[in-house]
């Protein structure tokens, strides 16, 4: 992985290395902007963090102190002592991500495999036209959706936004991808041996298509969990809403009056994604930039 | 070949069609019930003078013709164009320039620091980050003019003056959305053939020739596609208005889907809402159709 890494990268300039090695002020200078953009990036998060920590009095301190100077826990215990109902909020927003999620890895990977690796009438067409629905923005079917929800009775209840989450055309289209480079051989030998197609799906396909899994997973797991429209015109108790509601409802409630507070319930909001993104950086990256470079 | 216990009737192709159509059921239900019927019935909803309150009525163009006497739509529209220039152009340009300078010779190590450290900011919820940055942009108290008020710059308005409220948005949406630019820009950069670059310095090429002869039209596929992408999100910028601003002050900041989302669900003005939604999504066809095209033809000319 490294050697493939360190050979692609900066080879527009291998040609200049080999005659000169020294530092130019080019280098200097990408390295000033690239220093000084990386620090603008870091600021408002380690403002975030460090004012979470902080004594409530002191959270409009200037100049801002960028290092935590105390370590004031009871911040982050307050959101769950408020009258905001922090830990629904938290487990609300868990459960819808985690449903979508499963819901979409499986719906994805069923339909993907049957669109690279299966052969039927109206196939092509079929899979031309979910992928059209990507140009639809979710405004455009949001009246109707709300209205068929209403009369389901679903309103203020997580499944009006877990139902239409459980599929995703961008999902089939990178499973297909996945499917359809898998070598044919696989799924030659797996017939002679007398497996069906179902078979061939859960045992062969199926097994080998972690990366791909992992990648689409990840992705709608981060997309879930910082949602807002839809939580916002589905759920309106206290008790129902996601995390991202909460939060902003937290900042309009208490106001400017606490930002020690709404800064520690927005460091364990952005916790998940920030663990996540260590553990499946290489993943996440990949996986957009591919999907960014193909259209 | 072993009969299938689940279908023993069917010809192998039958089977095969038969698995195929099982394998998207969960899919197309999906598709039907939530994008499908929805886009139609939003149609059939924009003709009809549509309100929960009231019931519905069937007025035909009425509604699209409401738009042109609308004067609060047309102001919603020259934000979210202005919103979509700015943003666009900040987020790519900022963005290539990023990707240019992490594609010099950099430790492999500083390059994944940079790179890890310019993304995170596109994985963090629009909500999180106007509502940290909404204590940012405070006037008297906020970080921001502090260190504006260091260099000499008196206390700026962020979130109260129309103008300087439309430039927070649009800073905020750069520092978070530009990562992902960056991160695209990379890859095309690193996908370029070295051989292009050696040759032309054979042929004495300086850097800025070699930047603006070779990498910029071999890396114009990518721009585009990056320009279609930002113009396509920024045009339904939504989330990080209602949190910073609410549209404010007045209506200075408020977008078209913001101004959709208060017709259907504050005044459930449903007809006129759905109306309005359609044209955003003719304006989102057209740009889709355009890269659909002109990515096409440059794939062609390779």
């Amino acid at each position: 992985m490294a050697t493939i890494e360190s050979a692609a990268p900066g080879q527009a300039l291998s040609a200049k290395r080999k005659r000169k090695k020294s530092i130019s002020a080019g280098d200097i200078f990408s390295y000033a902007i690239l220093t000084a953009a990386a620090i603008l990036v870091l600021m408002p998060l380690l403002w975030m963090f460090s004012t979470s920590l902080r004594p409530t009095s002191e959270s409009f301190q200037l100049p801002p102190a960028w290092l935590p100077t105390e370590f004031r826990l009871e911040n982050y215990l307050a959101p769950f002592e408020s009258s905001v109902p922090f830990v629904d909020l938290f487990i609300n927003s868990m459960r819808i991500t985690v449903a979508v999620t499963l819901g979409q890895l499986i719906s994805c990977s069923l339909a993907g495999y049957a669109f690279a690796r299966l052969r039927f009438p109206g196939r092509d067409l079929l899979f031309l036209l979910l992928l059209a629905s990507l140009m639809v923005p979710g405004q455009v079917t949001i009246i109707p959706i709300f209205l068929l929800m209403r009369d389901l009775g679903l309103i203020d209840n997580p499944l009006a936004i877990i139902l239409p989450g459980l599929i995703s055309a961008f999902g089939v289209f990178l499973m297909r991808q996945f499917f359809k480079q898998m070598p044919q051989e696989l799924f030659d030998a797996a017939r002679v041996d007398g497996a069906g197609h179902i078979r061939s799906f859960m045992q062969i396909a199926l097994p080998l298509a972690g990366p791909a899994m992992a990648t689409l997973g990840i992705i709608t797991f981060n997309a879930t969990w910082n949602a807002y429209f839809l939580p916002l015109i589905f759920l309106n108790s206290w008790h129902k809403m996601t995390l991202p509601q909460g939060i902003a409802l937290l900042t309009g409630y208490m106001g400017s009056g606490n930002p020690s507070v709404v800064m520690a319930a927005v460091t364990m909001a952005i916790l998940p994604v920030l663990i996540v993104f260590l553990i499946a950086q290489r993943w996440i990256i990949e996986a957009l930039t591919r999907s960014g470079l193909k259209g | 070949m072993r009969q299938s216990r689940l279908l023993p009737d069917m010809t192998p192709r039958h089977r095969e069609a038969f698995v195929g159509y099982l394998f998207i059921l969960p899919t197309y239900i999906g598709f039907i019930i939530f994008i499908l019927y929805p886009l139609i019935e939003s149609m059939r909803i924009s003709f009809h003078d549509f309100s929960l309150l009231r019931g519905s009525v069937f007025i035909g163009l009425d509604n699209y013709a409401q738009m042109f006497a609308d004067p609060r739509l047309r102001i919603t529209y020259v934000n979210t164009i202005i919103f979509t220039l700015f943003a666009v152009f900040f987020n790519a340009g900022i963005g290539l320039i990023l990707a240019v300078m992490l594609n010099r010779r950099l430790p492999i190590l500083m390059r994944n620091l940079y790179r890890s450290i310019f993304f995170f900011p596109v994985l963090i919820a629009h909500t999180y980050i106007a509502v940290i940055w909404r204590f940012l942009y405070q006037q008297d108290t906020g970080v921001i003019n502090y260190y504006l008020g260091i260099l000499g710059i008196e206390a700026i308005p962020w979130l109260s003056n129309a103008a300087w409220a439309m430039a927070a948005i649009i800073i905020l949406d750069v520092w978070k959305n530009t990562g992902f630019a960056m991160l695209v820009f990379l890859a095309g950069l690193q996908s370029i053939p070295n051989e292009y670059y050696e040759a032309a310095q054979l042929d004495g090429a300086n850097e800025r020739q070699l930047f603006f002869r070779i990498t910029i039209p071999l890396l114009s596929p990518t721009i585009f596609f990056i320009l279609v992408i930002f113009m396509i999100g920024a045009l339904q910028v939504f989330d990080t208005i209602i949190v910073l601003t609410a549209g404010g002050p007045g209506d200075a900041t408020r977008s078209v889907v913001l101004y959709i989302y208060e017709i259907a669900f504050r005044t459930f003005n449903m007809g006129y809402a759905a109306a309005v939604s359609m044209t955003l999504f003719a304006i989102i066809l057209v740009l889709t159709a355009l890269q659909f095209w002109i990515s096409r033809r440059w794939v062609h000319y390779e």
